[in-house]
């Protein structure tokens, strides 16, 4: 039999434990004390005496046996003994399985004075090892990291417990373990342990879940309160150890993208960045550090940030070179260090290359939009159309160019349909004009497909708006959408003049559930310009022509603009500057010009996974992937060009997931609401120590308190039995 | 009255009782003519029954109306009335010194001795007084005069107790030191040998003695009331006992209880009045109840 707190039976606390002879001593002392009475009527006095003298000294013994086996109990009590020999089967098993669940997500980053959640979760499990290792019994321990679940094997499986080992592996690797970036959840871990525990095999098994319990992965509980039900129904005991003592306001950049507009070199560009405040009070005049190409540059001020709200900020870049640039943005240190850096990556081209691809010979519509792209002369736009045929699409690589434009195009093959759509899906922008050579029946069959094609809407045919010669209202109405925020503003709409157009199908209108929206309509109500989500990409539908021929716009200075400003819409990739850590970096190549071995260094330079070599993929292409992605920085791929074997690099840009900068904590009885009916043990990590020993064998505090109850009660039955209550219930008496 | 009588002699005891009267119950053999029934026959107002005349009957109580009647000599014989002889037996034993109230049985039965021996001289009866422990301590012969009750309760007084009753060995002296029948009065706890008691009362009823046996008892004696370790040394033994009451207290009544019995029975089978007192008991109050059921009894007999 072991002790929780085998320091209670020292020598030190000799002087308490003697209490348990105090019944001898008081009966040594009554002994000496009693009173001395004359009596006459010895005879009876004798007599009862001499006949029940056997039963009253066996009430006797037994009374004082139990008086020191109470004392002893509640000695034993407060040193807590832990039975895990082979009498322990009778109260439970003598193996014991320790599993510990470690949450290394970037929240448990948290720090205050001189410690954080993740340290006081090593520093508990390290203590609980201790523990586990003072006891002779059969004891195993698993140790596994959120981070870990699904990507490698635990840091510890059934490792048998024992002093010599056992315990010095477990520092060592503890003190080797550092907390994640990612953004983990507990329940794979709590499936897959689920799954490792699989039958009880007769030994008694303690999940620890060491944890910083925050609200939002709380919020919805559902599944967590099934999965830990599971485990409590196969007779696992949880216990929810909670790292953190308290929420602390946090600050995190959850954002830093370039906004709208032509990312070319020496094209100058805005930048936003994104702050958040996660604290329940305001804060004000926030620095954020930028910093361009390891260069720093002037930090921006956020002024204030309400509490639990987000602020953007935007600054301006201009990069004279085309390549990859990096953008760094910075904030002060706070309670998690983590998501106050975000590292963007900006593939700036020397020139965008946007294709124009127009079903007229004549090209016209192709050649006002070209035009409006490059004007030419001193301007630099950073755009660089292209004109080509629609059999362009089905002939030619697309993921070069940045933004496509289908121009009066009367007829596409399914080829080339299709290349436009996986275009579109993996992120590209297209943007659509019609025209008179577009036929309603091979757009509404081959291209809108009821819906599942790229086309947003059915067509009905061409149709002239009439002419307002009244009211003089201006016949496009926009939207306050980014493609019309500079170029339809007044008073250059007043000037626009729509004479024909497509008309959508009768009673057609968005449906509910799309990404479908109408940015401009006519002044008949009717849908002019749409905008749709496909895939990664994004699809603007214009129900009219480029060239002025059904309008007068590309004859009005707005035309310009519009264009340039839907050319950097449609050129937009969002998240292309930046990853979530933990996301698998992977590469798809043109196998005509790189190798296929491909190096990716980690933000410290390294190369963990040495040479990868890229594997062809079912179109051709060369894919290599990289899944060491761990850590927030910039990733590099070195790839070598087939041609002359140069060396290029590609950057990218790893963020953490803002969100795991919300460090509210769930309350314990919140927390309780939410795992009602699942049975558990809720500790905090520093206070954890003092209930590892109970988790190491059977405890046999309880029996000891209900040995004890019993022990009391049966007492004061003997001692009533014995005539040891007082005198005070004596009534009448021989007459 | 001396100042020693008024130990015994209490002023609310007297008053209560000395309206009251001691009774015979049986038979008994006085000197004077008195308010008991007499053995004898002889001048009296209340006729008792005929019988045949024998050679040397008084021809005085020859009934002549009968002879006229029947021709046959009957004398009439009347009951004769005389005065009283008690004896008071009082235990003056170490055992008697017990008490946890204000009178110990000792007192007690002295008390109790001492109000018997003033009423009795009161009716003008005859009383003898025998203090007694292991041998009779002090005798104080029979008389019937007012002043021999300091003499009784002089008799009553005894300093130094023997630690242990000769309770036959008294009875049998008393029965051979009052020939005559009369009333024998006993105050004792009665805690000695149970088959001595029993002889020396039965020999006393042999004797023709109308026998009154006062058991004192304490308290404490009776109800047990002891608590806590307590170490119990006999009054009359050299036994001790240390023990705690309480888990002998069931024990000791029940041997208690049998004793009381066994004592009730032996005085019953011999047609002796039991009256058991606690020493609580107020003393004129157990006194004249005992008188009156006594006087009741009597007269119906």
């Amino acid at each position: 039999m072991n002790f929780q707190f085998p320091g209670l039976l020292g020598p030190g606390y000799l002087a308490l434990y003697a209490a348990v002879a105090l019944p001898i001593l008081i009966h040594l002392i009554n002994m000496l004390r009693h009173r001395r009475v004359e009596w006459a009527a010895m005879e009876f006095l004798l007599a009862s005496h001499k006949k029940h003298r056997t039963w009253v000294r066996l009430k006797q013994l037994l009374l004082l046996l139990m008086r020191i086996c109470a004392l002893a109990a509640v000695a034993l009590m407060v040193a807590q003994p832990l039975m895990n020999n082979q009498l322990a089967r009778i109260f439970g098993s003598t193996r014991t399985h320790h599993i510990v669940l470690l949450d290394d997500s970037l929240s448990m980053s948290d720090q205050w004075a001189d410690t954080s959640a993740f340290l006081e979760a090593k520093r508990a499990i390290e203590r609980l090892g201790k523990a586990a290792a003072d006891r002779p019994e059969s004891q195993q321990f698993t140790l596994m990291r959120f981070s870990h679940v699904g990507r490698s094997q635990p840091d510890m499986q059934q490792e048998v417990v024992n002093r010599e080992q056992f315990v010095p592996k477990l520092s060592s690797l503890l003190e080797r373990m550092t907390c994640s970036v990612l953004a983990t959840d507990g329940l794979p871990a709590l499936r897959e342990i689920g799954q490792i525990l699989g039958d009880d095999a007769g030994e008694r098994r303690i999940v620890y879940l060491f944890s910083d319990y925050r609200l939002r992965d709380w919020n919805d509980a559902s599944e967590a309160q099934r999965v830990l039900g599971e485990l409590a129904e196969q007779g696992v005991e949880l216990h929810l150890i909670n790292c953190v003592d308290r929420t602390r306001p946090n600050l995190a950049i959850t954002d830093l993208e370039p906004a709208e507009g032509v990312q070319a070199a020496q094209v100058p560009f805005q930048m936003k960045v994104t702050v958040q405040n996660f604290g329940d009070a305001a804060v004000r005049d926030v620095p954020v550090q930028l910093e361009e190409d390891g260069h720093s540059r002037s930090a921006v001020t956020i002024a204030s940030i309400p509490p639990g709200r987000k602020v953007t900020q935007t600054f301006p870049v201009s990069f004279p070179t085309a390549g990859d640039h990096q953008v760094i943005a910075r904030l002060d240190a706070d309670a998690v260090s983590a998501d106050n850096t975000r590292y963007g990556i900006l593939s700036v081209p020397a020139e965008v290359p946007v294709l124009l691809i127009d079903g007229d010979p004549s090209a016209l519509d192709a050649k006002y939009v070209g035009i409006a792209c490059a004007p030419g002369g001193s301007v630099k736009t950073g755009l660089l159309p292209q004109i080509e045929t629609p059999r362009f699409l089905s002939l030619k690589p697309l993921d070069s160019f940045r933004a496509i434009n289908l121009l009066n195009v009367d007829h596409l093959d399914a080829s080339a349909i299709e290349a436009v759509e996986r275009y579109i899906a993996s992120g590209g922008g297209v943007a659509v004009f019609l025209g008179e050579r577009v036929q309603p029946r091979f757009v509404n069959e081959q291209l809108y497909r009821d819906g599942k094609g790229f086309f947003p809407l059915p067509l009905r045919g061409a149709t002239d708006l009439p002419v307002d010669r009244l009211e003089r209202a201006p016949d496009i109405n926009p939207s306050d959408h980014f493609i019309f925020e500079r170029g339809l503003s007044d008073p250059f709409v007043g000037m626009l003049s729509v004479q024909r157009y497509f008309a959508a199908a009768d009673q057609w209108n968005p449906p509910a559930d799309s990404t479908i929206e109408v940015i401009a309509r006519l002044r008949n109500g009717d849908p002019l310009a749409l905008v749709r989500a496909f895939g990664r990409g994004r699809v603007v539908v214009f129900l009219t022509t480029a060239a002025p021929t059904w309008n007068n716009w590309a004859r009005t200075p707005s035309f310009v603009v519009l264009l340039q400003d839907l050319q950097a819409f449609l050129s937009q990739r969002p998240g292309e500057s930046s990853r979530l850590v933990g996301t698998p970096l992977e590469l798809r190549l043109d196998a005509g010009q790189y190798q296929s071995s491909v190096r990716f260094l980690d933000p410290a330079g390294n190369a963990p996974t040495g040479t990868v070599e890229a594997v062809p993929a079912a179109d051709g292409a060369l894919t290599a992937a990289f899944s060491e992605t761990l850590s927030a920085g910039i990733y590099q791929a070195v790839l070598t060009k087939t041609a002359d074997a140069a060396v290029e690099i590609r950057r990218f840009g790893y963020n953490v997931d803002a969100a795991e900068g919300d460090l509210n904590v769930i309350s314990k009885t919140d927390l309780a609401t939410r795992l009602k009916g699942v049975p558990y043990t809720y500790s905090q990590a520093d206070m954890f120590q003092y209930s590892v020993g109970e988790l190491a064998g059977y405890n046999l505090t309880q029996f000891l308190l209900f040995a004890l109850v019993l022990l009391l009660l049966g007492e004061q039955l003997v001692a009533y039995s014995a005539g040891y209550h007082p005198a005070g219930q004596v009534k009448g008496g021989a007459r | 009255m001396t100042p020693d009588s008024k130990r015994f002699l209490h002023p609310e005891t007297i008053k209560r009782i000395s309206r009251l009267e001691l009774r015979a119950r049986h038979i008994v053999e006085g000197f004077l003519s008195g308010m008991h029934r007499s053995p004898y026959f002889g001048q009296s107002v209340e006729f008792r029954q005929h019988r045949e005349y024998t050679f040397g009957d008084d021809l005085r109580y020859l009934d002549w109306k009968v002879w006229a009647k029947h021709d046959r000599y009957y004398v009439k014989q009347f009951e004769e009335e005389t005065n009283l002889r008690c004896v008071l037996l009082c235990d003056v034993s170490h055992s008697m010194r017990y008490g946890s109230g204000p009178l110990n049985k000792y007192e007690y039965g002295a008390s109790i001795a001492a109000s018997l021996a003033y009423l009795l001289l009161k009716q003008q009866d005859a009383v003898g007084c025998l203090s007694f422990d292991e041998a009779p301590r002090v005798s104080v012969p029979l008389r019937t005069k007012r002043n021999h009750l300091d003499a009784i309760v002089q008799a009553l007084e005894v300093s130094r107790p023997a630690r242990k009753t000769d309770m036959y060995g008294t009875l049998r002296n008393a029965a051979e030191s009052y020939p005559r029948r009369g009333v024998v009065v006993i105050v004792s706890d009665l805690l000695v040998e149970r088959p001595g008691l029993f002889r020396g009362l039965k020999l006393l009823r042999s004797r023709g003695h109308d026998v009154l046996v006062f058991h004192v008892l304490d308290d404490d004696e009776l109800d047990f009331p002891f608590n806590g370790p307590t170490r119990f040394e006999g009054l009359e033994s050299p036994d001790f006992l240390r023990c705690n009451p309480r888990a002998l207290r069931a024990g000791y009544l029940k041997a208690l209880e049998e004793f009381l019995a066994e004592v009730r029975r032996g005085c019953a089978q011999n047609a002796i009045d039991y009256v058991m007192l606690r020493t609580s008991q107020p003393l004129d109050v157990a006194l004249s109840a005992f008188l009156s059921n006594r006087m009741a009894a009597a007269l119906r007999g």
